[in-house]
């Protein structure tokens, strides 16, 4: 039945120059963002190969030969090879899509070259997704959908379609497919990953890392982009009380603190966090109520997570450690959405285990002499352990310590350098000297980074932590009061927590000061930069990190408990009501057209009379019929021709409403009248 | 066998559902819809995605997913729509000679407000015509079709589909339009054929040419540039008064192209030979009859006797043709 398709069918006639240009333009506007991302003599590739093309196609230069192009092919492989890609990556798999994509347009001749054509553009749109998620990236995809589609319409109806109509035609279509496809997007299941991909290798890691050499963190406040944001489901606490913690750094060589000793990868991290919720549960003492608030995480390659400590309950994606801290499964590659409940009040760890006393205690065994000395000269001073702490906060603000972003260069011996010389630092030098100065005296400390305070979005109520906010603080174990957190940065630079970085910095003028363009800088632009950052934050929340989870939470919501089987069912009728949209919208419901009220009455007179064996022949004139029937049926003449004259009364003269309705009821009476003897 | 009986049966239902007229205007039930191999391609492409979606866990890949298959979906309404309400119509046939492409022209139109995109109409192996109806919203259109015999030719149901917007889907219909033409004999002169029977010549009567000089017709007055030769003398000496003979020529005589005086046995060939002499008569503007075992047409000339003879020649022997 279908074996007419291909023959008789011009399936396989040349694609037409206008089909050519479209699909030329196609390809470079799928490849152009792609570009970004890939080697960028991809596009010079597309360039010759569409010259190449164009010429062949005016026929001033002939089409390339096969060893032509087995050599050209070669050469971009090749060319790939040396780029320095990583062979199995997404990179690779992309750029060789891309490649193909080009050289494509080299021998595009007949239509199914231009449908292989299309068909790879629609899938380099999606490695384009898996790039960049950000709003502009999805409306160029939508362009980019708009276009390919226009290009597939071209290509098969180069004769029926001009440039607009097809362009016109691919919108509407792909705008009537919108409310099908929000429809799946919402309650289409979702799977887990199949398999575990480590494409990630291409992305820089952003944000803090694992290990912390003072110096370091002043480099990240250089970086205006986003770490993630907060939205507070209760209270908001007070922006001093807004320490985002993320890693806890025990081990110091001298120089660097890390997590622990040696190298490490996160999975190691994580099995040495591994504990259970009860564990957790039990070491905690839990004061005052809870804040209740959800993360939106950015991608940052890496699996440190911040939040508020401690977390006693969550939801998503990630793990909560033996030190309090919340670890992502796996690296955060894509933006991830996580709910937390925290205790701030909580106090922790009021025993403390050997394990954690010895990994809190850890010094190198030589080095920073001075600043041993300096520690057990005040501790000899000190009445407990709780005012040792005090003398040495209260040592940053005595003497001539100043917050700065420009930190002189230490030398070997850094703690004793920074205490003792230059007193000039960030709040990396002041929590790792602070932490020295502790564990000399055999008190447990550790360093703790993370993000400090954030800037609260008025437009979309809710907190935007940057990379600007990265801080870094301690932690101290006392007797009776478990882990407190103590910030000597606040000794210098109260403003820093009270309020933030810029403030902090007002008066060097440091702030983000190698990004001459962020936008953070200008006050005047915040009201702008705020509204499109809530957008943009929108987005990731409802859209970005719509995922399995969110799913069922939002059918959960929507649904409550029902079964599968009526949540099927109910999205079957929302797609079947769309498809009947759809057919309202093009015009294929077409109702027919009314009979008006006198020729409904008049037919039945017909099917009247046809039941007793007087058929009216189509295009009968209704006197004429009328004396017919008349003929046929003497006794009723008188009756017969009343009606007809009232009906063609009716059908002839204009009449207003009400006469009308009047008029229909004599007509109606009168048909009544027309009574067969049973 | 089986596929034998399958084709049949299918050809049956396909003639109930699709009964012959001269107009036939694509509705739900005329019109068939199935996706392409395109759409199949497309589907793949999908499913790759759908892959890249679950195991990078991109919302918007996802969205791209199904964005692409209800692309796939809407396309089977388009496709449909611009199939549906178009109306096809036969306007008439050109008749041709056995062997020939007999020419039919359909009219192809659609409601007022409605566009039509690249409607293919035709045959499988045979003529196809691209339509568009776009400011216009009707158009004729010629299809030819090549013939075998002689006869009247009725071509299989017109397949008309379309793929139009995007090559997704393809909406197919079958127009079984009551189309025939009528093809005659192939012209093909016989070298010895007339000469034993010598059908052309048998004149028994002609039409006199006047002022010929062969045959005696009358006499009549003289007119001055007579020629004396033809002064008849004997009238003269009677009457004293100078009459001229007049004659005449027979110059054509009726030509009856005969089918019983042809000497040959072959139906067909007696058929295309007398086919053959129809041309030539009416090439050399000779007026001629024609005898047929069953029929006789008068001697006469021009487009309208020639078809009249041609078709009497094509439907010779068939039955249940009368025109």
């Amino acid at each position: 039945m279908i074996d007419f398709f291909n023959s008789g069918y011009p399936q396989n006639k040349q694609i037409t120059y206008a089909g050519m240009l479209w699909l030329l333009a196609a390809q470079l506007v799928i490849m152009l963002p792609l570009s970004f991302y890939l080697p960028i003599w991809l596009i010079p590739i597309l360039m010759i190969s569409a010259g190449w093309r164009i010429r062949v196609m005016q026929g001033h230069i002939s089409q390339p030969g096969k060893l032509a192009k087995t050599i050209i092919s070669a050469l971009g492989i090749g060319a790939l090879m040396l780029s320095g890609i990583t062979p199995v990556s997404l990179d690779m798999m992309a750029s060789l899509l891309m490649l193909g994509f080009a050289y494509k347009a080299l021998e595009m001749e007949q239509r199914r070259d231009g449908m292989v054509v299309i068909l790879t553009g629609y899938m380099l749109i999606g490695v384009l997704f898996l790039y960049s998620q950000s709003i502009l990236t999805a409306l160029y995809g939508v362009f980019s959908m708009v276009i390919l589609t226009a290009t597939m319409i071209a290509i098969q109806h180069p004769k029926s379609t001009t440039i607009l109509s097809s362009f016109k035609l691919s919108a509407v279509m792909l705008f009537l497919c919108l409310p099908f496809m929000l429809t799946l997007f919402v309650f289409a299941p979702r799977f887990s990953p199949l398999w575990h991909f480590s494409f990630s290798s291409n992305q820089a890691k952003t944000g803090i890392s694992d290990s912390m050499t003072p110096g370091d963190i002043a480099n990240l406040s250089q970086s205006d982009e986003l770490a993630f944001r907060v939205t507070f489901k209760g209270e908001r606490p007070a922006q001093r009380d807004l320490y985002w913690r993320g890693l806890v750094l025990n081990h110091f060589d001298g120089e660097t603190w890390t997590q622990i000793a040696g190298d490490t990868d996160s999975d190691q991290i994580r099995t040495l966090l591994k504990t259970n919720k009860f564990a957790i549960e039990k070491r905690l003492t839990q004061v005052g109520k809870p804040i209740d608030y959800d993360i939106v995480f950015e991608q940052s390659a890496q699996p440190w997570l911040f939040t508020l400590t401690p977390v006693i309950k969550m939801k998503g994606e990630a793990i909560l450690g033996n030190d309090y801290r919340v670890m992502a499964k796996k690296d955060v590659n894509e933006p991830i959405l996580l709910e937390f409940s925290s205790y701030l009040q909580a106090q922790r760890d009021i025993n403390l285990s050997f394990e954690q006393r010895i990994s809190a205690l850890q010094l190198p065994e030589i080095g920073n002499g001075k600043s041993q000395a300096l520690a057990n000269e005040i501790m000899a001073r000190s009445s407990s352990n709780l005012d040792y702490v005090n003398r040495v906060l209260n040592r940053y603000r005595q003497e001539e310590f100043y917050y700065t972003l420009r930190p002189p260069i230490l030398g070997d011996e850094a703690v004793d350098d920074f205490l003792l010389e230059t007193k000039r630092g960030f709040c990396a030098h002041y929590a790792s000297s602070f932490v020295f100065m502790m564990r000399a005296v055999g008190i447990p400390a550790r360093v703790i980074v993370g993000y400090q305070g954030g800037e609260w979005n008025d437009k979309g109520n809710y907190l935007a932590v940057h990379q600007f906010d990265a801080h870094s603080w301690t932690e101290v174990w006392l007797k009776n009061k478990g882990w407190i957190r103590v910030d000597p940065t606040t000794m210098v630079a109260p403003d820093r927590i009270e309020k933030n970085l810029e403030t902090a910095m007002s008066n060097e003028g440091s702030f983000l000061e190698k990004q001459f363009l962020s936008s953070v800088k200008y006050s005047w632009l915040d009201g702008i930069r705020k509204t499109v950052d809530s957008g943009q934050y929108a987005w990731r929340k409802f859209v970005l990190s719509y995922d399995k989870e969110a799913q069922s939470n939002f059918i959960k919501q929507v649904f409550g408990n029902t079964s599968t089987l009526t949540i099927a069912l109910v999205v079957g009728i929302i797609l079947v009501s769309i498809i009947l949209l759809w057919f309202v919208a093009l015009g294929l419901v077409r109702r027919k057209p009314k009979e008006a009220p006198v020729h409904r009455i008049y037919r039945r007179f017909c099917q009247n009379m046809a039941k007793h064996g007087l058929e009216r022949k189509p295009s009968q004139p209704a006197v004429e019929f009328a004396q017919l029937a008349s003929d046929t049926f003497p006794e009723m003449s008188s009756k017969i021709e009343a009606f007809t004259q009232q009906y063609t009364q009716m059908c002839y003269i204009p009449s207003g409403d009400a006469e009308e309705k009047t008029g229909l009821l004599a007509l109606k009476k009168l048909l009544k009248e027309i009574r067969f003897p049973v | 066998m089986l596929s034998k009986g399958l084709d049949s049966a299918r050809n049956s239902w396909l003639q109930q559902r699709f009964p012959q007229t001269n107009l036939i205007t694509l509705g739900l039930r005329q019109i068939f819809v199935i996706p392409t191999m395109t759409s199949l391609a497309l589907l793949a492409a999908v499913l790759l995605l759908s892959l890249m979606a679950i195991n990078f866990k991109s919302a918007l890949v996802y969205a791209l997913c199904f964005w692409l298959i209800s692309l796939i979906v809407i396309s089977i309404f388009y496709t449909f729509k611009n199939l549906s309400s178009l109306t096809i119509k036969t306007i008439k046939s050109r008749p041709c000679f056995a062997g020939e492409k007999v020419v039919f022209e359909l009219e192809v139109s659609c409601p007022k407000g409605q566009r039509k995109s690249a409607i293919f109409i035709g045959w499988k192996d045979e003529d196809t015509a691209e339509v568009d109806l776009h400011e216009m919203n009707t158009k004729r259109i010629k299809l030819s079709i090549n013939t075998q015999q002689r006869g009247i030719f009725k071509p299989e149901r017109v397949n008309v589909f379309t793929r139009f917007p995007i090559g997704l889907v393809v909406a197919w219909s079958y127009a079984q339009l009551d189309m025939h033409s009528v093809v005659y004999p192939k012209a093909k002169l016989i070298d010895n054929a007339e000469q034993s029977g010598g059908i052309g010549e048998q004149a028994e009567q002609g039409v006199e040419i006047a002022n010929g000089s062969n045959d005696f017709s009358g006499i009549r007055e003289y007119q001055a540039g007579d020629s004396p030769r033809h002064i008849h003398w004997k009238t003269y000496a009677k009457t004293g008064e100078v009459y001229t003979k007049s004659f005449v020529d027979y110059a054509s005589h009726d030509i009856w192209l005969d089918w019983a005086a042809l000497p040959l046995q072959d139906v067909e060939a007696k058929l295309s030979h007398l086919c053959a002499r129809v041309l030539e008569c009416t090439q050399e503007q000779q007026e001629f009859g024609l005898k047929l075992p069953n029929k006789t047409i008068q001697p006469a000339l021009g487009e309208a006797h020639k078809h009249s003879c041609l078709t009497a020649l094509a439907l010779y022997g068939l039955s249940g043709y009368s025109l």
